[in-house]
């Protein structure tokens, strides 16, 4: 078990370093000049042009800037903005930011994902299943960018304004766990729909097994049959599914970063993105494939706790 | 300057019920020593650029808070024009050598006193080319900035350029304790008008370290010498809000309120919810979707007035196709757009229609002074039009950057175009507008482009100069016209401002004749305030005058 993650760990280190580099070869290929995009609708300023080339070495070839990144890495320095803000920076309050989003995200997908998902399965073909599949198409159906403004004005500005209830923050990370209900809630939307399929397709698969049918005959009660027996074998692909989401969700939240004004990654990488910082760019894409290498490391070794015929050696 | 606000979607509103006081208090600064109890005025910004540093800020959101830190030599008045402020006077012989006096009795947050060095190292160290501060352009005007900021002779590449031979401006002379003169490299009759930006702000002797650069504890808590003073540093990066408290020592008396906190958003949308719920105080710039319901909702609270940018569709006059070459035909394409429309409804009321290249937020502006050109009227532009063999010149192209929210527009202007000239239009979207500007620099865009200016400082020659004159920084169009020339140095030499925007105008004239761009728009401010506040105003560069705002 030990030595198997330490091969995993081991096996990051290539993907890692093809990853930067990629990302990197990506952003510098991207056309214009990263310095004007920097001046907006003005030329920019010969004078600063200069020094700032010669500080980010943009006159050098890919092979050579790439070099002197992963050097200045090396030394515990992950680079700067354009604009003189240290990536670490970014690191220490960005991260946090998102990846709260994202594991308030994960948890309440979770829960009504599975939740809706169970109840499905064992009313299957009555009323409630057929809702439940009507709500999670309107799920998947229903465009982050819309849910987001609909829950923010009727929740966050109109409960207020008519209740004086000020339990949903309108925007900002200021409330606490409160700042991520709502945005939460939205980047998960489309999660649940498919969580909720999952687990009813792979909830009624186990049901009809015959260790299941075995269990009801010889009288076991029916909540220790669905709860030890049933959930826990159609937990696999729901879990492969939530750990393979997580970076799904840190990746995929600029639209809600946006709409609910929280300073996360998306936002920084969307900015750094267009303005061709690579060590920006390439920083927060390397945390975030380290961070899908992780999850996924994780979800392997909970196969072995779900299912004890699943072992690594 | 740049803005940095952006525009999303957003639709729907409410009226703004009375908001309790006492919910909104979660988002409060942490109280300091002297915090005060009350709820703060929460006023909208985008995060700034760099630290809050006079020199290194040349956008919107970072002036905005150094405007509540800092005052200048000057402010504006209700003409825009320059009133001293530090300065008891600015006075010059011949446009070039001026001497500026200061009154005394001003003081930094620390207590030490404004005075002639505490501007000159300032702006020597902005000058100096080896900081990268973004508003190093500013001191281009005054001698010795040659010396500080010696150029790569061959733009990048190969050659690096020579050392800088100076550290500090050779133009800046401290004569005594309040005096120090100036040198410009060329007569500018409206020098006075450009002290009141961000960049001419003096430093103490505080912000420098013993290295001699300016410390990185500045850069998060500036000490300034405006009525307000910062409430503890700010974490660039960290802190989704800068607070600042009333400065009690400020020498022109106390603010009426006590704090202000500038919260950062990403995205005009997220405030304007803010400001809708009563979490958000001031607004200098609505979203563009919610201007419709605003002026029914907020009443008013409602502020709307011209801002300094102009919107143009430019061509290269000299370089490009045959089209662009065509006074005529430029001015049957300018005759032909419906500005009305298109600002009513592609821009829902935040752009009016342009009618001079000057814009309405500087002295010198003339209301219709464009004319016919200027003014829709299809017929006429389509004699025009076939008298200049227009249809037989080739497809007119329209370049745009399609990152910027330009694409309708351009789209309207085309299709007013094709329908009033019955010419072949192709709108050409270019990701970037680097893209287009690189082109036009290298001589290989033909057709025309969109194009954009947001004034430096509200003298009328700052709409003129930077972008017509021949040499100039941001000349696009490759406009080259001894006359122009002519009237803009009188207008520089002028020995009033007065004079001088006599001189600037007839220089316009030029421009409005040969119309090497079209103006299209002028951009304006659209702004709201909660039933919090007071008495907003809003000055020529977008800042509001916080000094002045009260508590409803």
């Amino acid at each position: 078990m030990g030595r198997y993650v330490v091969r995993r760990l081991l096996q990051a280190i290539p993907v890692l370093l093809g990853t930067t580099f990629l990302i990197f070869a990506i952003v510098y290929a991207l056309p214009g000049d990263p310095l004007q995009a920097l001046a907006g609708d003005r030329r920019v300023d010969p004078v600063f042009a200069q020094t700032m080339r010669e500080l980010f070495h943009l006159n050098d070839p890919l092979i050579v800037r790439y070099g002197y990144y992963i050097r200045d890495i090396f030394t515990g320095d992950f680079g700067t903005t354009f604009r003189g803000l240290p990536v670490s920076t970014i690191f220490e309050g960005k991260f946090q930011v998102t990846l709260n989003l994202a594991l308030m995200a994960l948890i309440i997908e979770a829960i009504v994902g599975v939740g809706l998902g169970l109840i499905a399965a064992l009313r299957r073909g009555r009323w409630s299943d057929t809702g439940i599949l009507a709500v999670t198409l309107m799920l998947v159906s229903i465009p982050t960018l819309v849910s987001g403004f609909v829950l923010q004005l009727v929740l966050g500005v109109q409960l207020k304004k008519s209740t004086g209830i000020d339990f949903f923050p309108v925007t900002g990370v200021s409330d606490g766990w409160r700042s991520y209900l709502l945005p939460g809630a939205v980047l998960a939307g489309t999660s649940i729909a498919y969580l909720t399929r999952l687990t009813r397709t792979s909830l009624m698969e186990t049901l009809r097994s015959d260790y299941v049918r075995t269990a009801i005959a010889k009288g076991m009660p029916r909540r220790r049959v669905l709860g030890r027996h049933a959930l826990r074998n159609s937990l696999i692909p729901l879990v492969t599914y939530l750990g393979a989401d997580l970076g799904t969700l840190m990746g995929g939240a600029v639209i809600t970063e946006t709409i609910f004004n929280l300073p996360g990654i998306g936002q920084q990488l969307f900015t750094s993105v267009y303005l061709r910082e690579n060590s920006v760019v390439v920083g927060i894409v390397t945390v975030l494939v380290l961070i899908y290498i992780l999850a996924n490391l994780i979800v392997d070794l909970l196969y072995a706790v779900l299912d004890p015929r699943i072992r690594y050696e | 300057m740049r803005v940095t606000k952006g525009a999303q979607i957003i639709a729907g509103s409410a009226l703004l019920a009375l908001a309790v006081a006492a919910c909104g208090g979660s988002d409060a600064p942490e109280a300091g020593g002297s915090a005060p109890a009350t709820q703060p005025v929460r006023v909208e910004i985008a995060e700034p650029q760099h630290e809050l540093v006079p020199g290194n800020t040349a956008e919107t959101s970072g002036a905005e808070v150094l405007n509540a830190l800092f005052i200048g030599l000057v402010n504006y008045d209700a003409e825009k024009k320059p009133i001293n402020q530090i300065a008891e006077s600015i006075t010059s012989d011949d446009q070039t050598n001026w001497t500026i006096k200061l009154k005394d009795g001003y003081k930094f947050h620390d207590g030490t006193p404004v005075d002639a060095q505490s501007f000159v190292d300032s702006w020597n160290y902005t000058a100096n080319g080896a900081n990268a501060y973004e508003g190093n352009y500013f001191m281009g005007s005054i001698q010795g900035y040659a010396e500080m900021n010696p150029v790569d002779p061959d733009g990048e590449g190969e050659q690096v350029a020579p050392p800088a031979t100076a550290t500090t401006l050779s133009g800046l002379k401290v004569v005594d304790n309040l005096t120090f003169t100036v040198a410009l490299t060329n007569p500018f009759s409206g020098f006075p008008t450009m002290l009141g930006y961000t960049a001419f702000y003096p430093m103490p002797k505080a912000a420098f370290g013993p290295d001699g650069k300016v410390t990185e504890a500045y850069g998060k808590s500036p000490i300034g010498n405006g009525p307000f003073k910062m409430a503890k540093p700010w974490e660039r990066g960290k802190d989704q809000a800068i607070s600042v408290v009333r400065n009690d020592d400020y020498k022109e008396g106390k603010a009426k309120i006590d704090a202000v906190d500038f919260k950062i958003y990403l995205d005009l949308n997220a405030a304007y919810r803010d400001l809708q719920a009563g979490n958000l105080d001031i607004m200098d710039q609505l979203p563009a979707e919610a201007i419709g319901s605003a002026k029914a909702e907020f009443g008013d609270r409602y502020i709307e007035q011209p801002s300094s940018g102009i919107g143009y569709i430019g061509f290269p006059i000299k370089t490009g196709a045959d089209y662009a070459k065509n006074a005529d035909v430029r001015k049957a394409v300018s005759m032909a757009i419906d500005r009305k429309t298109i600002t009513e409804t592609v821009f829902s009321g935040t752009r009016v229609p342009a009618d001079d290249f000057i814009s309405p937020v500087v002295s010198g502006y003339r209301q219709g002074a464009c004319g016919e050109a200027c003014t829709y009227d299809p017929v006429k532009a389509k004699e025009l039009f076939d008298k200049a063999g227009g249809a037989s010149l080739g497809a007119i192209e329209i370049g745009y950057n399609a990152d910027g929210g330009h694409k309708e527009w351009i789209e309207a202007v085309a299709n007013n175009l094709r329908t009033n000239l019955g010419a072949e239009v192709t709108p050409k979207p270019v990701e970037k507008f680097a893209t287009i500007l690189d082109d036009l620099g290298a001589k290989k865009w033909k057709g025309g482009f969109r194009m954009a200016w947001i004034m430096d400082y509200p003298s009328p020659e700052n709409y003129l100069k930077p972008i017509f004159a021949a040499n100039a920084s941001s000349n696009y169009s490759g406009f080259n016209n001894k006359e122009f020339e002519d009237f803009l140095k009188a207008g520089d030499s002028a020995k009033t401002l007065e004079e001088g925007i006599a001189a600037y105008q007839a220089a316009d004239d030029i421009l409005l004749k040969e119309l090497p761009y079209i103006p299209v728009y002028f951009y304006q401010t659209n702004g709201a305030y909660s039933q919090h506040v007071k008495n907003v105003k809003i000055d020529p560069f977008e800042r509001i005058d916080l000094f002045n705002v009260e508590k409803a």
